[in-house]
């Protein structure tokens, strides 16, 4: 699997929800599927799986709106 | 009053002092003394019922701690509440609690089709100028102080009256036992509608302190926060579990971005280990409090330091001993248990309250008489341990999520009356007792919908309009039927078995 697919599994886990791996561009916020308390569980396993840490105050969440958005700030940390 | 008199003491002796920072704007105690003095004024002014509850409606601005006071100086408890609630829920609180007068602290406009006045602050403000309200018209004693409204199982949320003794019995807890008595600069993280924002309003105010509001824009922009906290001065931090977890997510969350930090104080939900771990590395030179308790015993009545030496001793942090003027007894059934088993935790003393407002049989269940002194059943279950106090779990279906109180009932009320809902169960899916979120499964009727997350957004959005945004559960899944038990109850097990697996 590469990276954005995995990126894609663990936010499907976090939102509970398959969607955001078929619709990429969905907004996450908008449609309820993510929260503050959610994006704070995702960094977590972020960081257990990939060792990954980003810092919360480097997420704005006009940047990280969708599962792509996510998938390609997360490169950029890696 | 006491606990009035003393921050009037503060008033006359460091009038220029700082009661309360929020984003940007702040007020001294003279301000805050003499603004309240005002609204009082008009308050008295309007001839409310005797004890009849004030509405303040807000998020964490300087005047809603000014209508706090306000409303205690008039003689009438407040109630407070925050921006995040619905006003549905807002009109359900209105009618139970009676209330007859909403100070309006927000920008927002308040449509509500009540009896109940509704002024904006400095409306109100400007009715009466300069009147001197005297002492006699202060709250006092067994009259309420402030209602805070919580989760209630039938759907209705239900008061917590907490009288000027029981808030003086929590506040001389606080100040004498724990290292906050110097004048300090207190975080505030919690919403005022949720009884943690006690924790650090009164101490504060009534050691000369200040309180350092964290508004909801900050959570929001974490960049923000940090901003904000870096120039906080905070020495005293009071927050959940949860939210500290946010913090530490940040590798800059150290000592270095709050180097006067002295004291961590949480309350809400359980603490865990590994939240101590980072702390004691990331802060070596504060001390950290786990406290325990319920809104109806006033925030909070157990409490322990999390030293290493008991980080060392215990994987599962224990929530302490009682404050001195209180007792916990285990009970199972009406017998109670010995040392090491698990039995009902009930708080016995001065600061339960004396109950749900305008709730009889409510207040009866919950409240009552134990040796002649007024004691409080929690419905949680604890055990003693080498003479200290752990939490195990709820009795029944309460639980809590990032700190804030919920019934599970009170969110199946809610989705029922949504449009695609024929039936529900809600689940608290849990790990090591915690609960992680909050899942629904929903027999639908006919929809229009393709898929089933646009079904699930449609549901989510409907309950945002009456449920605040954390009783909303995260996962919707669907079924044509709820299983039932053999005697005839949903089975809430083999729901939550099918979601697991």
């Amino acid at each position: 699997m590469d990276f954005k697919q995995e990126v894609l599994e663990l936010l499907a886990e976090i939102c509970k929800e398959d969607v955001v791996k078929e619709d990429t561009n969905i907004d996450l916020f908008e449609n309820g599927l993510l929260d503050s308390f959610g994006i704070v569980e995702f960094l977590v396993k972020v960081e257990e799986k990939f060792n990954i840490t980003v810092p919360i105050t480097e997420v704005d969440r006009e940047t990280w709106n969708t599962p792509n958005n996510i998938a390609n700030q997360l490169e950029d940390f890696r | 009053m006491h606990l009035l008199k003393t921050i009037e003491d503060h008033v006359l002796t460091n009038p220029e002092a700082i009661a309360f920072v929020s984003n940007g704007d702040q007020i001294s105690y003279k301000d805050l003394w003499e603004k309240s003095d005002n609204i009082s004024a008009s308050i008295i002014q309007m001839s409310l019922k005797d004890s009849s509850p004030i509405l303040v409606y807000g998020h964490m601005e300087t005047e809603m701690i000014v209508c706090f006071l306000a409303s205690v100086k008039s003689g009438h408890p407040y109630i407070p509440i925050d921006i995040s609630i619905p006003i549905d829920r807002v009109t359900k609180i209105i009618e139970s609690s009676k209330a007859e007068l909403i100070l309006n602290v927000s920008k927002l406009p308040i449509s509500i089709n009540n009896n109940v006045q509704v002024y904006e602050v400095n409306e109100i403000e400007k009715l009466y100028l300069n009147n001197n309200v005297v002492s006699d018209s202060w709250v006092k004693d067994d009259e309420n102080f402030y209602i805070i409204y919580t989760s209630g199982s039938t759907g209705n949320p239900k008061g917590v009256q907490i009288s000027a003794n029981n808030l003086q019995s929590f506040v001389d807890w606080m100040l004498k036992d724990y290292p906050i008595n110097e004048k300090l600069v207190f975080i505030n993280q919690a919403p005022f509608s949720f009884d943690l924002s006690v924790m650090d309003i009164y101490p504060a105010l009534a050691s000369g302190g200040t309180i350092f509001a964290i508004t909801k824009d900050m959570i929001a922009k974490p960049k923000f926060l940090f901003e904000s906290l870096r120039v906080s001065k905070a020495q005293v931090w009071t927050s959940t579990p949860s939210f500290i977890q946010m913090c530490l997510m940040d590798p800059s969350f150290t000592q270095e971005l709050l180097p006067e930090i002295r004291v961590f104080l949480f309350c809400g939900e359980i603490l865990s280990p590994s939240i101590c771990y980072q702390l004691r590395e990331r802060f070596p030179s504060a001390r950290i409090f786990n406290t325990y308790g319920p809104t109806e015993a006033t925030v909070a009545v157990t409490g322990i330091e999390v030293t290493d030496a008991l980080l060392k001793s215990y994987q599962v942090l224990p929530i302490g001993l009682p404050k001195n003027d209180t007792k916990i007894v285990l009970l199972d059934g009406d017998k109670s248990v010995e040392d090491g088993e698990k039995g009902e935790i009930i708080i016995v003393g001065p600061s339960v309250s004396k109950g749900y407002l305008g709730q009889k049989e409510m207040t009866e269940k919950a409240f009552f008489e134990y040796e002649g002194e007024p004691a409080y059943r929690t419905g949680d279950a604890g055990f003693i341990n080498n003479n200290t106090l752990f939490y195990k779990g709820r009795m029944d279906y309460q639980i809590k999520l990032h700190g804030y109180r919920i019934e599970i009932e009170d969110i199946e009320h809610q989705i029922l009356k949504t449009s695609y809902v024929k039936a529900t169960v809600v689940i608290p899916i849990t790990q090591n007792e915690k609960v992680e979120y909050i899942m629904a499964a929903i027999v639908p009727t006919e929809h229009p919908f393709e898929k089933e997350f646009q079904l699930s957004a449609a549901i989510k959005k409907e309950l945002g309009e009456i449920l605040p945004a954390y009783m909303i559960p995260r996962k919707f899944i669907y079924c044509d039927e709820l299983p039932m038990t053999p005697n005839g109850k949903v089975d809430r097990k083999l729901i939550k078995e099918k979601v697991l697996v």
